[in-house]
């Protein structure tokens, strides 16, 4: 080799150290604001559906609401975080039966922020006159939990054909007005009583949704009561296979764009490393920096999934109330353990780069924080994700090529992106 | 074509006048300097402008000219418009030496050399708020001292004004590396040409042994800095086979740069020389520019189309092409009148020749 090509490669190397360091840094998400805000201004609802994630009491209980106080601390906390942007979400219990705070709280944000959007997460079960003129506004949209099937929908979550009918009529009210931009639909799953890979996806299609979120229903709340949800089957990896093999197929004979959410994710993770947009999955997985949940009685929770946690009693990770601020003492003992760094089982897994943690997940599954991280969900549910993933990059199909470019948001797949950078 | 010169007449003696011109009399903080020169009257062609009892006059319509910053030597039949108030397309021409000799070059260099760089601070401090100002040449790096005092300078006067600057980075030393971690230096784009991955392919293109060697200490040291950095790379016949490589190298090494602009040879100077031998027809072949763009976007770096009419790319990847050419060296063809795209379109180069350039364009439903 002479002298010449032998700095080459020298000062090669030397760049592939710096780019290196430059994306564990970039892959090291700090949030530096507040962006997202989880409020929950009631927990009555209007359903009783068997596996509820987010603890409900019934829809006449008093006491279940943001008293005029706790309204006007969440209003001062807003005001407080000083920031340009906010996504509001508001979940429950059903939102949409505190339609009053709803507005206030839109109110005040449109007057003191300069650019806010609101997602409302409802059941869309009966909604008032008052409550369509709400949800027709530009800067909202509506987030639905729709089971996939009709049958599974009305089996899963309704009472009566007539809950299933009103249900219904208010979807295609929605979708005939504003087109599927407006209204996505979260599926929840049930390991024991799946749907055909066929009937999901033509139920989406049907409601011109072609982005599915699959998650198996989840280890929350009143979820953990009714269903064995501790460990996902090998039913659901069986299942989300099928979904996504079928996904690839429609994709490439019919020119739809489906895909499942979540592995789209993991696919662009893979890929690039600026992608810490989504809250399940980064590392380190900080609680607390950039979105918050403030419960009905004014209780700040790092998540949603802390607040069910805490209201079946498993253990209290509440951090402090909106009217005393954040408690960050409680905050920063969560975020000690927020990165898979550093733990001997994810040092050595090729997968340390992109994958993530989460510390809530762990705590609602095994009360610990501590298992060997080879041994729960979490590190099995991305280890087969990341796995499905690779198998599909090394595919020479030309069908799931063009899943591969869909999913990565780009106009045709390369081979070279086959090779994932670290 | 916008004049970038103006015909000019009354500055007979003393220094080389460096004026603001204004139809009405402002009262901002550029005002202070002493500069302004307000327009006494329109008359037909002409201009007329004073501060004082010092007047002059300049060929043009007072209403085009309004918050323009002029050079106008003394007895000199011509202005340069340094800045031009309503253009996004002002740029500084540093000098025009150079220590490459690139194929497509679009300004071949002249070995002499004329400072304006007490003119270039002035303008700049003239300049509107928010401007983006481009630095070219040449190589401007070759005055890498008065440059640099340029930026911090005209930053601790105008924190507002933000420069691209055109270079091929053979200039950086690592003792420079303090110098840009100077907040001034945030405002700087860097605009660096990598034409291929292959130092010999890309040493051939600039005329210039080990400039690929070069380049990779400048990216290790910029790496070291917060500098904003874009690609660019002109496609040609000698480097288009080695676009998919290159967007391969560019991911892989140099994460850190923020944009990749991919653009099409622009037919004057020695592009005009080598246009038969270089200019390669991507209104035929895609193929590489399309790979470029998918591996780039894959892997996050915002890769864009420069100089690209919009006929002449495949709808799926027309997103990534941008109306880029500088307002001043634009124009149409008679095929666009009527054209779907002609709103979102770049248009051609002033130069540009049908005869000799892309095969398949023209109009679009």
């Amino acid at each position: 080799m002479s002298q010449a090509n032998y700095d080459l490669s020298d000062r090669l190397a030397a760049l592939r150290g710096r780019a290196q360091s430059f994306r564990n840094a970039q892959r090291s998400y700090i949030p530096s604001e507040m962006s997202y805000l989880i409020l929950v201004p009631t927990l009555r609802c209007n359903l009783a559906c068997s596996y509820c994630q987010v603890s409900r009491v019934a829809e006449r209980a008093s006491g279940f609401d943001w008293s005029e106080e706790t309204l006007n601390s969440v209003l001062e906390f807003i005001q407080n975080l000083r920031v340009p942007r906010l996504k509001v979400e508001f979940q429950g219990g059903e939102p949409l039966l505190a339609l009053s705070l709803l507005k206030r709280v839109r109110e005040f944000c449109r007057a003191n922020l300069a650019d806010v959007e609101f997602v409302i997460c409802t059941n869309l079960q009966s909604i008032s006159q008052e409550a369509f003129e709400f949800l027709s506004h530009a800067d909202v949209t509506i987030s639905t939990s729709f089971d996939g099937t009709q049958d599974l929908h009305r089996k899963q979550r309704m009472s009566s054909d007539e809950e299933m009918q009103g249900f219904l009529s208010n979807v295609r009210r929605i979708l005939a007005r504003y087109g599927p931009n407006k209204l996505s639909a979260l599926p929840t799953l049930d390991p024991r009583c799946l749907p055909s890979a066929d009937e999901l996806l033509d139920g989406f299609f049907e409601w011109g949704m072609s982005s599915i979120f699959l998650r198996p229903v989840a280890n929350y709340g009143f979820a953990r009561k009714a269903h064995d949800a501790q460990v996902i089957s090998d039913n659901w990896y069986q299942f989300h296979q099928e979904v996504v093999t079928e996904m690839i197929q429609r994709n490439f004979q019919k020119g739809t764009h489906f895909e499942d959410y979540y592995l789209s994710l993991c696919l662009r993770r893979m890929l690039r490393s600026d992608v810490n947009g989504h809250v399940d999955l980064r590392n380190p997985n900080l609680l607390g920096k950039d979105y918050i949940v403030i419960d009905y009685d004014g209780t700040f929770y790092p998540t949603d999934e802390a607040r069910m946690l805490t209201r079946t009693g498993q253990i209290d990770l509440s951090v402090g109330h909106v009217s005393g601020g954040v408690d960050q003492n409680k905050l920063n003992t969560l975020n000690a353990y927020s990165s898979n760094f550093g733990d001997p089982d994810c040092d050595s897994c090729r997968h340390q780069a992109y994958c993530g943690r989460d510390v809530v997940d762990d705590l609602s599954r095994y009360g610990r924080i501590d298992l060997p991280r080879s041994e729960t969900e979490f590190c099995k549910r991305h280890l087969y994700l990341f796995g499905l993933m690779e198998d599909l990059l090394e595919s020479p199909d030309p069908a799931v090529h063009h899943s591969l470019a869909l999913w990565a948001g780009i106009p045709d797949w390369d081979p070279i992106l086959s090779k994932v950078t670290q | 074509m916008i004049a970038l010169r103006l015909a000019a007449k009354g500055h007979l003696e003393g220094e080389t006048l460096v004026a603001r011109l204004v139809t009405t009399h402002k009262d901002d903080r550029v005002s202070f300097l002493g500069r302004d020169y307000q327009l006494t009257s329109q008359e037909g062609a002409w201009a007329y402008y004073s501060r004082d009892d010092h007047a002059i006059a300049l060929r043009g319509k007072a209403e085009d000219l309004d918050g323009d910053v002029i050079m106008l030597p003394p007895n000199a039949s011509s202005a340069h418009r340094l800045i031009r108030a309503n253009s996004q397309h002002n740029s500084l021409l540093i000098t025009e030496q150079c220590d490459q000799l690139c194929v497509m070059c679009s300004q071949p260099p002249k070995t002499k050399h004329t400072d304006m760089f007490a003119a270039f601070m002035l303008a700049c401090v003239m300049a509107p708020q928010d401007a983006v100002i481009g630095i070219t040449g040449g190589e401007p790096m070759l005055y890498k001292e008065q440059l640099f005092a340029l930026l911090l300078q005209v930053h601790a006067e105008r924190p507002d004004l933000t420069f691209h600057v055109l270079t091929n980075a053979q200039h950086f030393e690592p003792e420079d590396v303090e110098t840009l971690k100077s907040p001034a230096f945030n405002n700087v784009l860097w605009a660096i040409p990598v034409f291929a991955a292959a130092p010999e392919v890309h040493d051939r293109i600039v005329g210039k042994a080990g400039a690929f060697e070069q380049l990779l200490k400048t990216f290790d040291l910029l790496s070291h800095t917060f500098a904003q950095i874009e690609i660019r790379t002109v496609v040609m016949q000698s480097n288009q086979a080695h676009l998919a490589a290159l967007a391969d190298f560019l991911t892989t090494y140099i994460p850190f740069a923020s944009q990749w602009s991919i653009m099409q040879m622009e037919k004057i100077g020695y592009g005009r020389m080598n246009w038969r031998k270089e200019f390669f027809d991507t209104s035929t072949d895609f193929a590489m520019t399309a790979r470029a763009l998918c591996i780039a976007h894959g892997r996050g770096l915002d890769a864009r189309l420069f100089n690209f009419p919009l006929c002449t790319v495949p709808s799926a990847y027309q997103r990534y092409a941008v109306a880029s050419i500088s307002d001043w060296k634009c124009k149409f063809e008679d095929f666009c009148e009527g054209c779907g795209l002609r709103d979102q379109c770049g248009g051609f180069f002033e130069w540009y020749d049908v005869e000799s350039g892309f095969e398949t364009i023209g109009y679009y439903e």
